[in-house]
């Protein structure tokens, strides 16, 4: 409450009653900003904005200058709704405080920990920006937008990996951001929903948890090929083999993510509802439909996303760099760090949303986010990668060695048993975390032989 | 065969049996379906009972005859109204042959057959205390000890160090429960039941497959740790995983047992092991058979006669491996577990043929997962308090032994419904999987001697 005052932002202060408990509310929720809460938002958004267009017209009309003092007031309200009204931002600074230290200190540790922290909020934020596009753009592009951007921190995270030769680092991490969305994310889910509505089971749409589940199944395939070729030394071509195999896969595998996009926006139209990932801005669930409006406009929006990217870009790259000596600094390995920790830091915006969402007894919602993040990652993220390393002339495969293959494998079929009943309770969302311990305790026993020796190549 | 039966029971001397004439139609009926002594067995006991107690009671020497009296009486109660029973004398004479003889076979042979009944009455008297401890203390105790017979057969295997055959036993106790007991189940209770299909709570199979999913997910890591020669400290990392992963799987199991409890308070019925004492329509005229102290002292009895069997079964099973020509896989994947769980076997398809078949999914599934998620795990915890080196690493072929098997049940359980031609896939799936060990030699269990006890 304290830094939005200091903003300036005196409409606030004006309206006095209503405003407080609209602001409580927002402040309680606004962990994550989904559907409900950007109309929440615009009750109060709309209430300001009347007082505001009418103080508008006398600024523009009184003041000299126009045009500028309109576009300062502009930025500073854009500024106000897109960095300060979430309590993550709090954890901004610690980006370009990783930059500062990056440069004073040799200390990889703290500059891989504190750019960790830095990115997260700007994930965020990156979300935010992109549903705030989708308004603009029609559920259909939309739709497209929220499949492709869900993941983008994780695509550069990738993508930066990538450009260093460091594929197994890629591999994992996206490898991470599959399983603690599956499981870390959806147990918690789960569990709190289950705790908070001890009395009945929460039930989720059980079609749209079965197509997931095929989808994750089928990535799985994706995967399980290239490592049991290579495992079994039955290629015809040593090397090349599973190189053409994965990046055909990696084809098909992009194809197959693109039906079922086309899929879901078609049976839109018809009685089918899918669930968008951050939220369903055309949901079902949500009566003032027509009352959601974006907090800021579309030009703004794709300003936004350009800064926050590159923001993220930048981070990134210290990620990248940094992570080795991480690894040696706190004496962990490298394959531990890259599936369990990055995921959990970088996801825990996505994660406090479906929380916040289960217990609000809306576990679609929640399941699109956990499992719908899932999905991308696996039919979209890892193939688009392979791609791109195609591209850039990286030998980035599908072979993810069998110890990971295996888990992932494992977790999927727990995961879609797990989902197929189309109900929850705390128990599941217990056993879901208490697998989700296992995975990560057997990472951290796990030595990983080709990431040690993977050094950092200069960048093409 | 039934004169012999009245016979034995005349022998001891029970002479209201006698005087009950037209009750020996009931007493047949017992005989047939006292295998497995369930609810309603204790009700036709019942009234047989009261009458005896009431003769009793007229006699004039007080405490001491009555003392004598209510041990006979137990002893008849216990001992000598199961047909299985038959098989006791087996125990004592595996002892005298192994002083005798060194025949390890014969020694390994009658000490399983003596262990059989044991197990049996170790079942029937925790399901007596049950009734005196309340409904959630007794289904702690059954979910406890309803294997306590593996559990102290493994424990001895530990203290001997063969960690390998541990494994091996606890492995055959999940596959032969999930596939053949459960296969017997269905097959015969289909063909009883031959119009229509059985039908059985999917809920508690849902969750029961989940948890088996998840032991096998607590199984693999170690197994693929190790298999891929990517641990960080090779042999210390996978015991530390295992450990760790025991914990946490103790901790499911615990929040299932909580989860099933409270959920009994609600709406939801779970099943529990060995029967359901909050089942069926005959729940007020259920009362235990003996007395709250007398099953206590017989569980103590039977537990530390089934020690000294297992003692025995655990010294001679390399005997017995090398004198019948079998790999020690095979004894302690298959047939220890088939001929110790005859009596669990023979009540589970008894009960899908009186189309209880929740009763018997609770048998098969509830005993797989109560081995998977609190048996081995627990035997891990025991050997890391005793310094056995037991870990969760069964070794790849085991391991995938079991992944597929809990895959092939799960996809079986998950519709909820049951037919002879299920029955039958599992059964044959069963063989699959035995001859699949006959023909396994496993390379660490030879290697395995017996070491000093601790």
């Amino acid at each position: 409450m304290d830094y939005k005052q200091q903003v300036g932002v005196q409409s606030h202060v004006e309206m006095g009653s209503v405003e407080d408990r609209s602001m409580d509310d927002l402040d309680d929720e606004c962990l994550h900003s989904p559907g409900t809460d950007a109309r929440k938002t615009q009750a109060s958004d709309s209430n300001r904005q009347i007082p505001f267009s009418d103080k508008k017209l006398p600024l523009s009309d009184g003041f000299p200058i126009v045009g500028n003092k309109m576009t300062r007031n502009r930025i500073y309200r854009s500024i106000k709704t897109v960095v300060f009204s979430n309590k993550l931002n709090l954890l901004m600074p610690f980006g370009p405080l990783a930059i500062l230290v990056h440069k004073l200190t040799a200390s990889n540790g703290w500059v891989f920990f504190l750019s960790l922290l830095g990115i997260t909020p700007l994930a965020e934020r990156l979300g935010y920006a992109t549903e705030q596009l989708a308004f603009f753009t029609g559920p259909t592009v939309g739709g497209l937008l929220n499949a492709t951007f869900g993941n983008a921190t994780e695509l550069i995270i990738s993508i930066y990996a990538l450009k260093s030769g460091m594929i197994r680092v890629v591999q994992l991490s996206l490898l991470g951001s599959i399983l603690s969305n599956m499981l870390l994310v959806l147990g918690c889910a789960f569990f709190c929903g289950g705790l908070v509505y001890h009395r009945k089971e929460q039930v989720f749409n059980k079609a749209t948890a079965v197509v997931n589940s095929g989808l994750l199944l089928m990535a799985v395939m994706g995967l399980l090929f290239p490592a049991v070729l290579h495992y079994t030394h039955t290629e015809r071509r040593v090397g090349k083999s599973e190189l053409s195999l994965s990046r055909y896969s990696s084809c098909i595998m992009l194809v197959a993510y693109a039906a079922y996009l086309f899929f879901q926006l078609r049976s839109q139209n018809d009685h089918y509802s899918p669930i968008n990932e951050e939220g369903s801005p055309h949901g079902d669930n949500s009566d003032n439909d027509e009352d959601e409006a974006p907090e800021i406009s579309k030009w703004e929006s794709m300003i936004w996303l350009t800064i926050l990217t590159a923001w993220i870009s930048i981070l990134s790259d210290y990620l990248v760099d940094t992570i080795q000596g991480a690894s040696e600094a706190w004496d962990l390995s490298i394959a531990f760090i890259s599936v369990i920790l990055l995921p959990i830091i970088g996801n825990a915006a996505e994660h406090a949303s479906a929380i916040m969402f289960s217990m609000k007894d809306k576990l679609d919602i929640s399941l699109g986010v956990a499992i719908g993040s899932s999905t991308q990652i696996s039919m979209f993220g890892i193939p688009f990668c392979v791609v791109i390393g195609w591209i850039m002339g990286q030998e980035m495969d599908l072979n993810f060695q069998l110890f990971e293959t295996a888990t992932l494998f494992i977790t999927v079929i727990v995961v879609a048993f797990f989902l197929q009943e189309g109900t929850s309770n705390y128990f599941k969302g217990l056993m879901l975390i208490l697998c989700y311990l296992i995975v990560a305790a057997s990472f951290f026993v796990h030595e990983d032989p080709t990431s040690t020796d993977q050094k950092k190549q200069p960048q093409t």
